[in-house]
């Protein structure tokens, strides 16, 4: 893959003199992800919208640290596989059972209850689709019930006249973030025929700002997430694609770009948040930032040119006494921030000691599970036995 | 918030409800993080699913989405249910509006919810009011980025004057509050250099950069180490592709390292001196005047490193890598031309 090199291992000068990083409480993090997999307190009932991305922090976390293998027996991959194929439908995937109308009676609720009426309430969402292929990825699925074609055409339906891609089709609520994991998907299928891609990248571009930056919609403020979603689209694109030439940055936009996203490092000494990475301009430091524009930066070939140690004695502040990642130093951890702290730290290995697998930065995960994935779902599905 | 105050009575006991059958949550044997719902929000939910199937439309579906949105804003289907049902049963949209007021400020963080208000107002088509509504938000905190893009999607959607022309009075109301406030300096440059300035204030752009270049000068005096400030400063200059030695005079101000106390010389208004106090020498414009430097070509370039270096090894070193790579990229840069 034509993925642009991450300045991951390398140790600048100055960083041997410093403080040794305290160690990556690895067991605890994967406990704390293994708890979420088991279930989650009715406080954090809003998590109803979003489990498809929990079961993908949470088993991305196991891969990353290379615990899959340790952690997920074969009744647990087999059961977990098959739940997330339940929420397969109309091409994508949902967070969840929540909408779910056709219940227990029939054998599989992708296949639809007769007589649902349809409604975009219980359409198939762009962000759980790309969370539920990853997820399958990590748990090395054969994607033999995917409908490639079906799922072309859900992706096709979420773009909007603007360029941007929609939760749903017709939802209405285009931002960066769609747009990533429609070329994700894009990117798997080894397809890029089922969007309008001179649109999409007008759209993406509609994003900048003169931050160097990216915002999540065409008007918005340059926020770390957003950037990082805009540039590792616009590298997934191929290099042979006739686009590709509108899909990399001038050389006045990269290094805006760069500039922006370094300065969002917090100087070290900072009384609060010193080493991370905040996702505005004049914000906190916040765990997930390192991974958005530590990937951002690593996508640009520029991942040498932050402070490594900074950012992992940073992300190490934030490992939570028993187990799991926060957002800042004393917060409550979660999988989201857990598992894009583990990422972050897979880019920059701020530390060997910490011992995790690298990270393809443009797809969101270790690179044998890009790999799997981008060849078991562009693969043409099996003849049907008959 | 009827739910809130008075005992919640479950829609299986509800009489009315009766007709309705409840579908339950399927999951298999081994779901991935279930939640441990409350006996309501099941409730509840199992209803809504037993209504999407048999797709009815009613005015009774509002309770039951109002309850569910209640419990969990982020619950999409039920947003999305809902405004389907509010369009087909024709049902008035101001009071939607000043429930979902309520519900804005009970969960300014969720996307559903500003998602709703977009749709209630193209509707409705009366912004006006929303931008008071919007301000009032922001006092609660003035950086929510969903707050901002809603501010912005109701001027760019309506592009009416009047709504234009209250927007850098309001920024200004806000950068008094915090002059750090990103949101607020990113908006202005919005009302400012794009948007806003096809809208109603009417002005040239030589006018507007003039004033906006006076306007982020003073808020520097103010505070030099403020790097929206700068970015803004930045930003403006690309924008008009103005050469950024047009602020040399007044950026070499900020360079020093301290404010010179015995300063009897002329106030220069075009270039307003760091307040009493400030914290010199100023990071922002050290690399600025790199900047300055550097784009002089062969000339310039000793100047910028010596810069760049202060800044790796002294004032910026989390920065260390970038200001060496800036270094060599302009060597190299100026060597081959
Ligand atoms: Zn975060």
């Amino acid at each position: 893959m034509s993925s642009p090199s991450p300045g991951s291992t390398s140790v600048g000068t100055g960083v041997s003199d410093r403080m040794p990083l305290p160690a990556l409480n690895k067991a605890g993090h994967v406990a704390h992800c293994v708890r979420c997999l088991d279930g989650l307190p009715a406080s954090l009932v809003e998590m109803d919208a979003s489990r498809m991305a929990i079961a993908f922090y949470c088993l991305s976390t196991l891969d990353v640290t290379s615990m899959a293998e340790r952690q997920i027996s074969p009744t647990d991959r087999k059961s977990w596989k098959e739940w997330i194929w339940d929420q397969y439908a109309e091409g994508g995937f949902h967070s969840g059972p929540f909408v779910s109308v056709s219940g227990s009676d029939t054998a599989h609720p992708s296949r639809g209850g007769a007589g649902v009426v349809a409604s975009a309430a219980t359409a198939p969402h762009l962000i759980m689709t790309y969370c539920a292929l990853l997820a399958l990825a990590v748990l090395r699925d054969d994607y033999a019930l995917l409908n490639r074609a079906a799922l072309k055409c859900m992706v096709g339906a979420c773009q909007d006249a603007d360029g941007g891609f929609e939760t749903m089709p017709g939802a209405g609520d285009a931002d960066l973030r769609m747009t990533y994991c429609a070329f994700v998907v894009c990117a798997l299928l080894g397809d890029w025929s089922c969007i309008d891609l001179p649109r999409a990248l007008s759209y993406i571009q509609r994003c900048r700002t003169y931050e160097g930056g990216y915002g999540q919609t065409p008007l918005g403020e340059s926020l770390g997430g957003p950037t990082y979603c805009a540039l590792a689209a616009l590298h997934l694109v191929p290099a042979d694609h006739a686009c590709a030439p509108q899909a990399r940055l001038q050389r006045a936009e990269w290094h805006a770009t760069v500039r922006w996203l370094l300065h969002m490092q917090a100087e070290a000494l900072a009384p609060v948040g010193g080493g991370g990475f905040a996702g505005r301009t004049n914000k906190l430091a916040d765990a997930c930032y390192g991974f958005w524009c530590g990937a951002a930066l690593a996508i640009l070939g520029a991942g040498d040119l932050l402070d490594a140690h900074a950012l992992g004695a940073f992300l190490a502040q934030c490992q939570y006494k028993f187990g799991g990642i926060s957002k800042a130093p004393g917060e409550h951890p979660d999988p989201y921030h857990t598992y894009l702290s583990i990422a972050a730290a897979a880019i920059i290995s701020p530390d060997p000691a910490w011992g995790l697998q690298p990270l393809d930065p443009l797809i969101n995960a270790t690179p044998e599970t890009a790999r799997w994935a981008k060849e078991h779902v562009s693969a043409a599905p099996p003849e049907p036995k008959r | 918030m009827a739910d809130d105050t008075t005992e919640h009575v479950l829609y299986a006991e509800r009489p009315e409800w009766s007709d309705v059958v409840p579908i339950p949550q399927y999951e298999n044997i081994q779901p991935l993080a279930p939640i441990f719902y409350t006996p309501e929000y099941k409730d509840a939910t199992d209803y809504f699913r037993g209504i999407v199937k048999t797709g009815e439309k009613s005015l009774r579906v509002l309770q039951l989405t109002e309850t569910i949105i209640r419990l969990n804003p982020a619950h999409y289907s039920a947003w999305q249910y809902r405004y389907e049902t509010l369009i087909v049963i024709s049902a008035p949209l101001e009071p939607e509006l000043v429930l979902t007021n309520a519900l804005t400020k009970a969960s300014p963080k969720t996307y559903q919810v500003w998602h709703h208000r977009q749709l209630l107002l193209t509707a409705l088509r009366d912004p006006m009011p929303e931008l008071a509504f919007n301000e009032e938000v922001l006092k609660a905190d003035a950086k929510n980025y969903h707050t901002w893009s809603h501010r912005q999607w109701v001027l760019a959607h309506f592009d009416q004057a009047e709504l234009w022309a209250g927007e850098l009075p309001f920024v200004e109301r806000l950068l008094n509050e915090d002059v750090r406030n990103n949101s607020a300096w990113h908006h202005r440059f919005f009302v400012s250099f794009e948007n806003g300035s096809k809208g109603g204030t009417g002005e040239g752009a030589d006018e507007a950069v003039r004033r906006e270049l006076a306007f982020v000068k003073g808020k520097i005096a103010l505070a030099p180490n403020n790097a929206s400030a700068w970015n803004y400063l930045r930003g403006a200059l690309n924008h008009t592709h103005l050469p950024y030695s047009t602020q040399a005079a007044f950026v070499e101000l900020y360079v020093v390292d301290a404010v010179d106390a015995d300063a009897d010389r002329v106030l220069d208004l075009e270039n307003p001196p760091p307040s009493q106090g400030a914290q010199l020498p100023c990071l922002a414009a050290i690399e600025f005047m790199a900047d300055v430097h550097e784009a002089r070509g062969k000339e310039g370039i000793s100047e910028a490193v010596k810069l760049w270096r202060s800044l790796a090894h002294t004032h910026d070193t989390i920065r260390k890598r970038y200001w060496e790579f800036r270094i060599r990229d302009a060597v190299a840069n100026t060597s081959v031309a």
